[in-house]
């Protein structure tokens, strides 16, 4: 489970000063279900997932992955979560299968284990053909199943996926949703940032419209519809996105 | 070392060691190019000197007055091709569009003084802006040289005086250094430099490619969301970088060593002996090579750890490589027996430490000094990596 609450990230940047890219952000994910977070680029959603991933510190508020503090236990967090992004990448000078060695040893995984988890993975990927081929020379397709691979070595029981289907091939995009909706019926807790319409449709249970840091809207795809009176899900994003940047603009003229 | 940081350091090195551009740079250039670059060196330069040596002269006279003697001695040196000029402009001339190298110039009172035994006025015209022509002001010194030595013999002889006449002493020289102190004092003058160049350069591609490269392709995000500290995270990357620049450092020593045990003609005309240096003073410099790798390792992966790719840390590195080079190239006006701050100096204390071990100049508060100092500011260079690598701004810069 993951538990966000008052998250907030905020930058100092020589331009605009401090920026604030995560702003009071608060939301739940249960196991068994596929929390999303749909926005813009640039809403927060990267940010937001890197504290949930202890790369980086939340300026106030707290979270909890898998029952352990971001803050106070990020080592713990990371060995209870699966992260797998577009920047995510794979060491090109390692083979397919000594990369999923090199994760299992960070790990801690005992090395029988190791190696039987490994074989379980390659099988059940379709890595065995390239398994030791280096990952410079496999193509997309193939980098992104030594990627799942990576991500899931340990048996984490929270997988974050951050824009994972970004400048993919329709075919690859597939392996991908294919392996997010495979993470919910094994039960894991899933939270998942995309700014794809149509894969929040088809893959998320709860979504969350993220839009200048804030969350705009948080329900299920059907309700976020009915709220905005709207619908196409695309429509309903766009409208909230305008009426959250009409608040803001009219506070600000008050102030 | 953690196990985590050990799993990470054989992974960095396992990758490294796939790196054809390493491979090149660290094992394959010192040990086989440099040396035959060496070799290459050492003949023509040996093939210039003999030539310089051998070869016939085309060298002008111009005599304002007849002095015979000189006019014979020069005429019967089967190295010089000998050439009157009528005028002193035409012997210029001649310099100048390189007909003649040089021109040995009999003024008018020459002979006179020549004939009342004082010392006759002989002038060369040469161009310095000429090598050959440089050359030739030197060939033609020796000859003149012999010349005086001949007329001063025939003169004392005259005057039935001893050579002990003009010769009040006779120094006989005794060097009590062997073959080895002779030889050590020779490698002193630029191992060190040689060494420096290897630790400081050797780890550079490494370092690139574990820190700014591995953000720049995403790899380093994959890593940092592993379990793995990020203080175990830069023990593996110092260690690996480390390791490489110790590598390249010892393949540099190793280099120069083939070059002078497998060319023994070649060592024998530089160092005029047959190589013999002892290996227990070799052993010892290699050993101070390490708190260097050390420092330069830090430093390395310092500049990787700030810049945002490989490209920025290429940008980066120019003031690193000033600092490495400029006490590295100090290294060869400080002698092995320095001032004790010197071994508070980063890299020179190190170069001036290898002095003392290969000429024989051990100084045991020297040797703490450096290798102390050294050994401090390679874990303050590492401190701060591990703060560089704590802090979001630098590992998330876009």
């Amino acid at each position: 489970m993951i538990v966000a609450d008052q998250l907030s990230k905020i930058f100092r940047d020589k331009k605009r000063g401090l920026v604030r890219a995560v702003d009071r952000v608060s939301f739940t994910c249960q196991p068994g279900k596929i929390f999303g977070l749909l926005g813009a680029n640039g809403a927060g959603k990267t940010t937001s997932l890197r504290m949930l991933g202890t790369l980086l510190e939340p300026t106030r508020g707290k979270a909890t992955v898998a029952g352990f503090d971001v803050q106070s236990q990020p080592e713990e967090v990371r060995r209870h979560i699966g992260f797998l992004s577009n920047s995510t990448a794979l060491y090109g000078r390692l083979t397919a299968r000594e990369m999923l060695d090199y994760f299992g040893k960070l790990n801690a995984i005992e090395p029988a284990i190791l190696a039987r988890r490994t074989d379980e993975l390659i099988e059940r990927l379709e890595i065995g053909d390239f398994q030791h081929g280096r990952c410079d020379k496999l193509s997309t397709g193939q980098k992104q199943r030594v990627s799942i691979a990576r991500s899931i070595i340990h048996q984490p029981p929270v997988m974050i996926f951050d824009e994972p289907t970004t400048g993919l091939d329709v075919m690859t995009s597939q392996i991908i949703m294919s392996f997010i909706e495979q993470c919910r019926d094994d039960g894991l807790t899933v939270v998942f940032s995309t700014h794809i319409m149509s894969e929040v449709e088809r893959l998320c249970d709860e979504v969350a419209i993220v839009h200048r840091g804030k969350i705009a809207a948080q329900g299920t795809v059907d309700e976020i519809k009915t709220q905005t009176n709207q619908p196409v899900l695309e429509n309903a994003f766009l409208k909230i996105a305008h009426d959250l940047d009409a608040n803001q603009s009219s506070a600000q003229t008050e102030n | 070392m953690p196990k985590l940081a050990q799993v990470v350091f054989r992974k960095e090195l396992r990758e490294t060691l796939r790196d054809r551009r390493v491979i090149l740079g660290v094992i394959v250039s010192p040990l086989l190019l440099t040396p035959c670059l060496m070799a290459a060196l050492f003949f023509f330069a040996g093939k210039k000197t003999i030539e310089q040596q051998t070869s016939t002269l085309e060298i002008g006279l111009y005599q304002q007055a007849s002095l015979p003697e000189l006019a014979a001695y020069l005429e019967k040196n089967e190295g010089l091709a000998l050439t009157d000029y009528p005028t002193r402009e035409a012997a210029i001339e001649a310099v100048k569009t390189l007909a003649a190298r040089a021109i040995v110039v009999v003024p008018h009172d020459a002979p006179d003084a020549f004939n009342l035994n004082a010392s006759a006025p002989v002038e060369i015209i040469y161009s310095q802006a000429n090598e050959n022509s440089a050359n030739a002001l030197n060939r033609l010194r020796s000859i003149l040289r012999k010349f005086n030595q001949e007329q001063t013999a025939t003169r004392l002889a005259t005057a039935g005086l001893e050579e002990s006449f003009i010769r009040p002493t006779t120094i006989t020289e005794t060097s009590i250094a062997d073959e080895k102190d002779v030889v050590g004092l020779v490698l002193s003058l630029f191992l060190p430099y040689i060494v420096i160049m290897g630790a400081a350069f050797g780890g550079i591609n490494t370092a690139f490619d574990l820190c700014a490269g591995e953000k720049e392709r995403g790899t380093l995000e994959t890593l940092l969301v592993s379990p793995v500290s990020r203080y175990d995270i830069v023990k593996g990357k110092l260690l690996a970088i480390f390791s490489i620049s110790l590598l390249s450092a010892l393949c540099s020593i190793l280099g120069l060593l083939i070059v002078l045990l497998f060319g023994g003609e070649l060592s024998r005309e530089l160092l005029d002996q047959e190589l013999a240096i002892s290996y227990a003073n070799l052993a010892a410099a290699a050993l101070v090579v390490v708190p260097l790798s050390l420092f330069t390792s830090a430093g390395l992966l310092l500049v990787s750890s700030f810049a945002r790719n490989q490209k920025e840390a290429q940008a980066y590195i120019f003031p690193f490589i000033a600092l490495m080079l400029f006490p590295a190239a100090l290294s060869f006006v400080f002698g092995a027996e320095s001032p004790l701050y010197v071994g508070l100096i980063p890299v020179l204390n190190i170069a001036v430490t290898m002095k003392q071990l290969l000429s024989n100049v051990f100084d045991l508060p020297f040797f703490v000094t450096a290798l102390g100092s050294s050994f401090a500011y390679a874990m303050a260079a590492t401190r701060l990596a591990v703060s560089l690598f704590q802090r979001e701004t630098i590992l998330f810069r876009s």
